[in-house]
C-alpha cells in the first residue's frame, strides 16, 4: 500500500538523520546542520507515526458509554468514613476548632520567616548616595567640569566612591543658561547652565538613557515618558507624572562639579507614600 | 631673473588666495545649492533651515557625505541617501561652512587601533538606548528616529558623534573612546548571528511574531494537513 | 519486554478498560497535547541546560570566545550562558530550542484555552478542570519571565526592573513586598538565585502536579465531543487509546519536537552577547519582554499619566494598568465558569460541545477579549512599530489607546453577527456555501444558475 510505503521512509529518513545527527555532533557541532538533522529525525518518527495511526492500521470509532454522575452518590461512603475518625469523642465542634485552629496558627507561624527574605524598606526608597559636597563623577571614577559637558551633550554621573550605584545614577547635562525655566527655588541648582537629573524613570524605573538633544528633552526608551529638560524635567508626553528629581550642583573651587544634597524628591517610581 | 621672480610672485600670490579662492566657489557653491534654506551667509532662514554658524567642519562634512542635505522637505527628518555632490564640491562646501564660526573639525579616525571590548561597553552605555543593542535603529520621539547603523562608515560615524545631527546629542569622546565605537560599529556591521537567521534583531517583537506564526500556526496547519479536518475517517 | 513487565505487574481490568479507552478524534483536541508537548521538551532542554547555569550573581571576567565581551566585567549567571552558547557543543541549539518551545509553549495553552472556551467545555462537571488549567497558564507566565531573566542580560534585567516598580505601586505593602521579593533595594545579588529556583524547582514542580491533576480528571470525566451522528451527551465516540491515539500523540509530540528542532537551529533567538549583562544604568531600545508578558507593556505604556493621591495614599501611574487591571481580568476568566453559569442559568452538564457560533454571546465576548489582549500587545511593540511604519510614536500611542476600546467592541459584535448569520444558515464558515453560477446563453447575455 502507498502509505505503507511512505511510512517506512519516513522512518529511514529519521534513521539517516539522526546517524547523520551524530556525526555531525562528533566532527566539531554545528548549529544550523544539528537543528535541520533534529528536525528531520524527529520529523520523520513524526510523519511515520501519524500516518501509521490514520492510514495504516483500522480503527473504527468506537462508542463508550458515560457513568451516570449520580452527584451525591459517593457522599454516603464519604460521610461514613469520616464518623468513624470521631466514634469516640465527645465534644466534636470543638475539637476539630481546634485542631484547626492549631493547623491554621502554625501555617501562619511557619510563613512569618519569610520575613528574613529582604530587609524592612524603611527611609531606603527616599534616599540615595548624594550627599551634600561629594563630588560628581563619571563611570571610571573621573571627577567632572563644566566645560567636560558638550552643549547638547549627556554623561551620566554617579557620586564619587559609588561609581554604577544604582539608585543613585544621574544625567549630567549642560545647556545655554538663557534657556532654562527652573523652579524659583532651584534657580542656584544649574551652575553655567548644568544640570543632574535622576536618570530613574519616574513611570517605572527605567534609565532615562535617551536625549533628544534638540528638543531639549530626556526619553525613557521603556514606555516614552518624555521629560523637559529646561523645566525641571517635567513629563510632557508619556505615562510619567512625576518630574525626575533633580540633583542641585555647584561648583567646587577647583572648578568641579559637586553636588548640594540629595535630589529634589525620592528617585523612581512611585510609591504610596512616595509625596511624604 | 625677472622671468622666475615674476613666476615666484605668481605662484605666491595664488597660493595664498588658494584658501579663499577656494572659500570664493565654496561660497559660490553655496549661494547657488543651499542659500535657499540656510540663508545668506549661513544665517540661517526661519521654518527653512538652522544657521550655520558655528556648526563646524564635522557637521558640514557629515550632512554632504550621508546625503542628508540637501533636505528636500524640512520639516521631515534627514534621512541617509546617496550624495549629490562630488568629492571636490564636498570640500568645498565644507570648507566654507567651517569660515562661518568657531565648530569642531572634522575628526580623526583610526579604527584599526579600536577595541572591540571597550567599543561595546561605550556603545551599551551611550548609544543603545536610540540606536539599538544590535545597531538596528529606534524611534526617539516626535517623528524622529535614530538611524540603523549598518549602512555607516567610520568617517561619518565619527562626525557625528562631535557633531550631534538632529536630535542626536554631542558626545565629547576621546579619539581612542571614538575609534572603539567605531571599530565595534564595524563589527557590528560585519559579523554573522551566531545563532542563525537575525530576524531584524530588534528582540522579542519580531521573535514573538515568528513563533505564533511559524511556531505554532506552522505546526498546527501540518498537523492539520496530516491528519484532516474531519472527526470521522472514511475507511 | 511486554512480557516481562506484565507477568509482573499484570494487566487486570481496568488496564484493559484503559487501553481502550475512547477519545474522540478532532483536530482541535490535539493542541492541548501541543502544549503538554511543549511543556515536556522545555524540561528535557531545560535540564540539559540547568546542567552548565550558573544562578551565581557573583562578578567575574568574561574569558570567552565572543570578542566585544571578552576583558568585561559579568555576573557569574551571564558568563555561564554565554559559555554554553559559544563553548558547548551544541549549547546553542538546546538554548535556542528552550527558548522557542517557551513562546510557542505559552501560545498553545492560551489557543487551547480559546478552543475550551468556544466550544464551552468549561461547563459542568468540568469547572475544576478550567480552574487547573488557568493556574497553568499562570504558572507558565511565570515560567518564561523567570526564565528569560536568568541569563541576567541588559533587557530582561530591564524587565526585572520594571517588575520591581510594579510591586512597590502596590498600596501599603508595596515597598515591603518588593523588598522581600527582591532581598532588598533594586538592583540586588539575590534576586538571581532565586527567580533560578522558582525557576527550576517550584514553578515546574506546581506545573506537573496541576498536569496530573488536569488529566486526571480529564481521563475520568472523559473528554467532551462535538456533536455528530451517533453522539449524545451520555457517550463518548472516538478512538482508542490503544493503537490510534497513543501512537497519533507519539507523533503530534515528535511533530512538536521537530518544528522546535528546525527553529531552534536555524533562527537565532535572545542573542544576549548583543544586549550585554545587565547594567542597572544603561538601557537599550527597543525593550519589550516576550510576547507573552507583552500586553502588560503595552498596557503601561498607554495608560495615561494620572496618579491621583486618595485619602493621602499615592496611586501609581503603574499600579492600574500593571496589577488591578491583570488581577480583574484574570480573576474574570478564572471564575468564568460560574460567571457564564450565572448569566446563563444552565447548571446542567455538558459533554457535547457547541459551536461558537451556537453561543453568539459566549463567542462575542470572547473574541472581544481576545481583541483587547491583541491590542494591548501590539500596543506592547509600538515603537517598532513607529519605526518600521515610519510614524510618530506618539500617535502610535494615540491609536493603540482609541484601539483598546473601539476594536474589542465592535469586533464583539461583528462575531456575534457572524454567529447568528451562520447559525441562521446553517452554513459552514469555510464551506462552499450556496451561490450561483453565472451561465452564458445563447443570446450573449448571462443567467444565473444555483449552485448544486
Amino acid at each position: 500500500m502507498k502509505a505503507e510505503r511512505v511510512v517506512r521512509g519516513c522512518f529511514a529518513l529519521s534513521l539517516a538523520a539522526s546517524v547523520g545527527l551524530s556525526l555531525v555532533y562528533l566532527a566539531g557541532g554545528s548549529r544550523a546542520w544539528e537543528g535541520v538533522l533534529l528536525a528531520a529525525a524527529l520529523g520523520g518518527i513524526a510523519v511515520g507515526f501519524i500516518l501509521w495511526a490514520t492510514r495504516l492500521i483500522d480503527a473504527p470509532d468506537n462508542v463508550e458509554e458515560r457513568r451516570e454522575q449520580k452527584p451525591g452518590e459517593g457522599l454516603g461512603l464519604i460521610s461514613e468514613v469520616l464518623e468513624q475518625s470521631v466514634t469516640g469523642v465527645s465534644r466534636r465542634k470543638v475539637l476539630a476548632g481546634l485542631a484547626s485552629g492549631a493547623a491554621a496558627s502554625l501555617g501562619a507561624a511557619l510563613a512569618i520567616p519569610s520575613l528574613s527574605l529582604g530587609p524592612q524598606p524603611g527611609r531606603s526608597l527616599f534616599r540615595t548616595l548624594w550627599v551634600p559636597g561629594i563630588p560628581a563623577v563619571d563611570s571610571e571614577g573621573g571627577r567632572v567640569r563644566p566645560e567636560d559637558v558638550p552643549l547638547s551633550g549627556i554623561i551620566t554621573v554617579f557620586p564619587q566612591g559609588s561609581e554604577g550605584a544604582g539608585d543613585s545614577q544621574a544625567v549630567l547635562l549642560r545647556v545655554a543658561p538663557d534657556l532654562l525655566s527652573l523652579p524659583e527655588a532651584r534657580a542656584s541648582w544649574a551652575p553655567q547652565g548644568c544640570l543632574a537629573y535622576s536618570k530613574i524613570c519616574t513611570h517605572a524605573g527605567c534609565p532615562v538613557g535617551l536625549y533628544r538633544a534638540q528638543a531639549r528633552e530626556l526619553l525613557c526608551p521603556c514606555h516614552q515618558s518624555t521629560f523637559d529638560v529646561l523645566t525641571g524635567a517635567v513629563p510632557v508626553s508619556g505615562p510619567a507624572v512625576r518630574p525626575l528629581p533633580q540633583l542641585p550642583l555647584a561648583v567646587d573651587e577647583d572648578g568641579y562639579l559637586v553636588a548640594n544634597g540629595d535630589f529634589s524628591g525620592p528617585v523612581g517610581p512611585s510609591f504610596w507614600n512616595v509625596t511624604q | 631673473m625677472l622671468l622666475r621672480s615674476l613666476l615666484a610672485a605668481v605662484v605666491t600670490t595664488i597660493a595664498l588666495a588658494a584658501p579663499s579662492l577656494a572659500q570664493q566657489s565654496g561660497r559660490e557653491l553655496y549661494e547657488r545649492r543651499c542659500a535657499s534654506c540656510h540663508g545668506p551667509d549661513g544665517a540661517g532662514r526661519e521654518g527653512l533651515g538652522p544657521s550655520l554658524t558655528g556648526a563646524g567642519a564635522a557637521a558640514a562634512d557629515y550632512q554632504l557625505r550621508t546625503g542628508r542635505m540637501p533636505l528636500q522637505n524640512p520639516q521631515a527628518q534627514a534621512v541617509r541617501k546617496p550624495s549629490v555632490f562630488s568629492e571636490e564640491e564636498t570640500r568645498l562646501l565644507v570648507s566654507f561652512v567651517a569660515s562661518l564660526g568657531e565648530g569642531p573639525p572634522i575628526p580623526s579616525v583610526d579604527p584599526g587601533a579600536g577595541d572591540l571590548s571597550s567599543g561595546q561597553s561605550l556603545f551599551i552605555a551611550n548609544c543603545a538606548a536610540c540606536h539599538g543593542a544590535g545597531g538596528n535603529g529606534g524611534a526617539v520621539g516626535n517623528n524622529a528616529a535614530a538611524p540603523s547603523l549598518y549602512a555607516s562608515e567610520p568617517q561619518t560615524m565619527a562626525e557625528a558623534m562631535v557633531s550631534g545631527p538632529g536630535q542626536m546629542p554631542v558626545f565629547g569622546f576621546s579619539e581612542q573612546e571614538r575609534s572603539d565605537i567605531i571599530a565595534f560599529i564595524s563589527y557590528l556591521q560585519t559579523s554573522e548571528a551566531p545563532g542563525g537567521i537575525d530576524i531584524g534583531g530588534t528582540g522579542p517583537v519580531p521573535e514573538g511574531f515568528v513563533g505564533w506564526f511559524f511556531g505554532l500556526t506552522g505546526l498546527v496547519m501540518v498537523l492539520v494537513l496530516l491528519v484532516g479536518t474531519g472527526s470521522s475517517r472514511a475507511r | 519486554m511486554i512480557r516481562y513487565v506484565e507477568s509482573r505487574l499484570g494487566l487486570d481490568s481496568w488496564g484493559r478498560r484503559a487501553l481502550r479507552k475512547v477519545f474522540p478524534d478532532h483536530w482541535s483536541f490535539l493542541i492541548g497535547e501541543i502544549a503538554l508537548f511543549c511543556f515536556i521538551i522545555l524540561v528535557a532542554t531545560g535540564t540539559f541546560l540547568t546542567l552548565f547555569y550558573r544562578p551565581d550573581a557573583a562578578v567575574v571576567t568574561y574569558e570567552g570566545p565572543y570578542e566585544p565581551l571578552r576583558g568585561q566585567e559579568v555576573s557569574a549567571a551571564f558568563d555561564s550562558v554565554m559559555r554554553l552558547s559559544f563553548e558547548v557543543r551544541a549549547g546553542l541549539v538546546m538554548r535556542q530550542i528552550h527558548h522557542w518551545a517557551a513562546l510557542v509553549f505559552v501560545a498553545s495553552t492560551v489557543v487551547h484555552m480559546c478552543r475550551v472556551f468556544f466550544t464551552g467545555a468549561f461547563r459542568r462537571p468540568r469547572e475544576l478542570n478550567w480552574i487547573v488549567g488557568f493556574t497553568m497558564l499562570m504558572l507558565a507566565l511565570g515560567l518564561g519571565f523567570t526564565g528569560y531573566s536568568l541569563p541576567d542580560d541588559l533587557l530582561s534585567g530591564t524587565g526585572l526592573r520594571i517588575g520591581y516598580s510594579a510591586l512597590i505601586s502596590i498600596p501599603f505593602a508595596g515597598p515591603y513586598i518588593a523588598s522581600l521579593a527582591f532581598g532588598g533595594e533594586f538592583p540586588t545579588e539575590n534576586v538571581i538565585s532565586r527567580l533560578f529556583v522558582l525557576h527550576v524547582m517550584l514553578l515546574p514542580g506546581l506545573t506537573i502536579a496541576l498536569l496530573g491533576a488536569h488529566l486526571a480528571i480529564l481521563w475520568r470525566q472523559k473528554h467532551t465531543q462535538y456533536r455528530g451522528p451517533g453522539r449524545s451527551e451520555s457517550n463518548v465516540v472516538g478512538k482508542g487509546l490503544w493503537p490510534y491515539q497513543a501512537l497519533l500523540s507519539l507523533g503530534v509530540m515528535a511533530l512538536t519536537a521537530a518544528v522546535l528542532a528546525l527553529m531552534g537551529g536555524l533562527v537565532q533567538i535572545n542573542p544576549i552577547w548583543l544586549y550585554g549583562p545587565f547594567d542597572a544604568t544603561t538601557v537599550s531600545a527597543p525593550s519589550q519582554p516576550d510576547w507573552y508578558m507583552g500586553w502588560l507593556d503595552g498596557a503601561t505604556r498607554l495608560f495615561p499619566p494620572w496618579e491621583p493621591t486618595v485619602f493621602g495614599v499615592t496611586i501609581p501611574s503603574m499600579f492600574l494598568p500593571a496589577v488591578l487591571l491583570p488581577g480583574l481580568f484574570f480573576t474574570v476568566v478564572a471564575l468564568w465558569p460560574f460567571i457564564e453559569r450565572r448569566l446563563t442559568n444552565d447548571a446542567a452538564e455538558h459533554h457535547l460541545l457547541d459551536s461558537p457560533r451556537d453561543e453568539p454571546g459566549r463567542t462575542a465576548l470572547g473574541v472581544a477579549g481576545l481583541l483587547f489582549f491583541t491590542v494591548l500587545t501590539l500596543a506592547g511593540g509600538n515603537d517598532l512599530i513607529a519605526l518600521t511604519l515610519d510614524i510618530q510614536v506618539e500617535s502610535m500611542t494615540r491609536f493603540f489607546r482609541l484601539a483598546m476600546f473601539v476594536v474589542p467592541p465592535v469586533g464583539g459584535a461583528l462575531a456575534y453577527r457572524i454567529c447568528r448569520q451562520l447559525r441562521d444558515s446553517r452554513e459552514h464558515p469555510l464551506g462552499r456555501g450556496s451561490g450561483v453560477v453565472l451561465r452564458r446563453t445563447e443570446q450573449g447575455g448571462f443567467e444565473e444558475v444555483p449552485r448544486s
